[in-house]
């Protein structure tokens, strides 16, 4: 029942409210990623402190939140969100960027074979290791999985223009998405390119990441590479009009 | 209770001059006993372990806990009357409950205890791919595998080095026109011809059985019988004859000479069984009883058995196992060493041996 209300309503509210994204409909533009929910459905909250807090400590502000959820329409969670206190939200974007075929189990093992293959050769590193240098290597694959995704963050990036019939490369600053996304998205493609072909996912992963977690390797060499280019390109900076 | 729960830590001090063990990708191999605690550098060492990474590399040491079912097993052990035919103690329990490490605790005992190993790591290995299967010499209706068998004898060779000298073979054995093996040499001779002679190897295993077998009534050595995945012996196997016509187990005579092993028409020694599902072929998933495993066949082999059943970890000895993982540091997640998180790894373990460690290996 709350399918059809929720088009109902939906139709009504693009009618009052009209545009409900960011980008400007143009008439040669189609909307590629769109959701099927309305702009009145909130978001689902899955972090469970905020249910287990007692009636008394909520403040008002708060109160009245719960009050509203109860009317409002909620968005259902997806499936991959869990309210486990080992999730990760990048963990979970780069299982689905290695993702092929919607194989979400494969997806998901290999990440976790990288994870312990990241730690097992910390490790073993870290017990050949003298006293002193064992207080500097770093054993957490997460905190490894993290810096080394960091480090291949450009901070700079290119993009096509077209002035006067000819595409331009001008160089642009990226928003924090998209430096995310350039980084997880050149460690995949190294991984899956550039390995022997009977060498497993999880190995050339976790030496690709440790190779980055000390700004070394190819990923951070593509990301220096990056930065030249914008760098060599710096005159074309005034095509840019954002 | 608590003094259950202590561990058995056979620390790199003790573990690695006093034990010779030899690693298997996913199958744990045997375990040898030195009688002095000094071992050259240069002696290969393993670790028997059913995961895949190494916990000596890891760790520095190989721990094992000691829980219920190997202790009832070594207080069986320990007032075991030699006299009287060879008990079978038959270790069951689903996946993943520690099983092949109660074995191996066992194992560890009798070794330091100077009885002789007779150790199949897994015995499902010898009945599914398998690339070279012989017509056998001694019998022409059976099978030789010569690869198995001379991976087992080497393995064998390593943990009971000192036991080869002082058996004395009580036959002579011929091989072929130019080798034969008197009546009255040392066991050794007949394991260096079956390593040096790779044909002969499944020959040379069924000796060594058969000698082991008539002499530990003597009295000169206690034997201990250890086959892990012992189902094997009863089931199918995948291997194929020339003519794509199935093999059945007891035409291959590494199966034929185990299966009179584990009779228990010897005394002088105890033989501790293990059943796996996880190897074993055309069996369902869940199957975990004797019964179900063995089947109507290998029930009857093994009746009368003593069985034991291996299960999922009590709340203290999870708790103890997560002891263990912070205190190596295993556990690198922040959010691991909060109550919080050991509730999620209790729930989502259900407690099971093999589970956490899966868990804990990424986290």
């Amino acid at each position: 029942m709350a399918a059809p209300v929720g088009k109902a309503a939906r139709g009504w509210s693009v009618l009052a409210l009209g545009l409900r994204s960011v980008v400007p409909r143009l008439p040669g533009l189609t909307q590629v990623r769109w959701s099927r929910y309305g702009p009145e459905y909130r978001d689902p909250q899955i972090d469970k402190e905020y249910y287990r807090k007692p009636l008394a400590e909520l403040t008002e502000e708060e109160k009245y939140e719960q009050e509203l959820r109860k009317t409002q329409l909620i968005k259902a969670a997806p499936a991959a969100k869990t309210s486990s206190v080992f999730e990760d939200p990048m963990i979970s974007k780069f299982t689905n960027m290695m993702m092929k075929g919607g194989n979400k189990v494969l997806a998901r093992s290999l990440v976790t074979q990288t994870l312990e293959a990241v730690k097992r050769k910390q490790f073993e590193k870290y017990h050949a290791a003298s006293a002193e240098e064992q207080a500097t290597i770093e054993r957490n694959p997460y905190t490894i999985f993290h810096q080394a995704l960091k480090n291949c963050e450009p901070v700079i990036g290119l993009v096509p223009i077209l002035r006067g019939g000819h595409f331009y490369q001008v160089p642009v600053p990226l928003p924090d998405r998209r430096r995310r996304f350039l980084a997880m998205k050149w460690m995949i493609t190294e991984c899956r390119e550039k390995k022997h072909r009977r060498m497993l996912m999880p190995e050339k992963l976790s030496h690709e990441l440790l190779e980055a977690f000390h700004n070394q390797g190819p990923v951070v060499k593509k990301k220096h590479d990056m930065h030249k280019m914008a760098e060599a390109n710096r005159a074309l900076a005034h095509y840019r009009w954002w | 209770m608590l003094k259950r729960m202590t561990r058995l830590v056979s620390g790199a001090r003790q573990l690695d001059p006093g034990r010779l063990l030899h690693r298997g990708p996913q199958a744990p191999q045997s375990l040898a006993a030195h009688p002095d605690n000094q071992v050259p550098d240069g002696s290969p060492r393993a670790v028997s372990c059913t995961s895949e990474g190494d916990p000596v590399r890891t760790f520095n040491e190989a721990c094992l806990m000691v829980r219920r079912p190997a202790l009832e097993l070594l207080r069986y052990l320990k007032n075991t009357n030699f006299a009287h035919p060879a008990v079978r103690y038959v270790l069951y329990g689903e996946k993943g409950t520690g099983k092949t490490l109660s074995l191996c605790h066992v194992i560890h005992f009798c070794a330091k205890q100077d009885w002789l190993i007779l150790h199949i790591p897994d015995a499902h290995l010898w009945v599914k791919n398998c690339r070279d299967l012989l017509q056998s010499t001694y019998n022409k209706q059976r099978f030789d595998q010569p690869m198995e068998a001379s991976s087992w004898l080497k393995n064998f060779k390593t943990v009971n080095e000192r036991f080869l000298s002082q058996i004395k073979v009580q036959e002579k054995y011929v091989w072929n026109k130019r080798e034969s093996t008197e009546k009255g040499r040392p066991l050794g001779e007949v394991v260096e011809q079956g390593l040096t002679r790779v044909r002969n190897a499944t020959d040379a295993v069924g000796i060594v059985l058969k000698e082991l077998k008539s002499q530990s009534r003597l009295g000169a050595f206690r034997l201990l019988v250890a086959v892990d995945g012992v189902n094997a012996l009863w089931g199918r196997t995948t291997l194929k004859r020339e003519d794509k016509s199935p093999v059945a187990p007891e035409e291959l005579a590494l199966v034929h000479s185990l299966r009179k092993m584990v009779r228990n028409d010897w005394h002088g020694g105890a033989i501790v069984l293990t059943l796996s599902q996880t190897g074993s072929l055309f069996k369902p998933r869940k199957a975990y009883l004797p019964q179900e495993l063995l089947g109507k066949e290998g029930f009857d082999a093994l009746d009368p058995f003593i069985p034991i059943l291996v299960s999922n970890y009590s709340p203290k000895e999870f708790e103890s196992c997560i002891q263990y993982y912070l205190e190596n540091s295993w556990l690198q997640h922040e959010k691991a060493h909060t109550e919080e998180g050991k509730k999620e790894l209790l729930f989502l373990s259900n407690a099971n041996p093999g589970q956490l460690e899966r868990l804990c290996a990424y986290l």
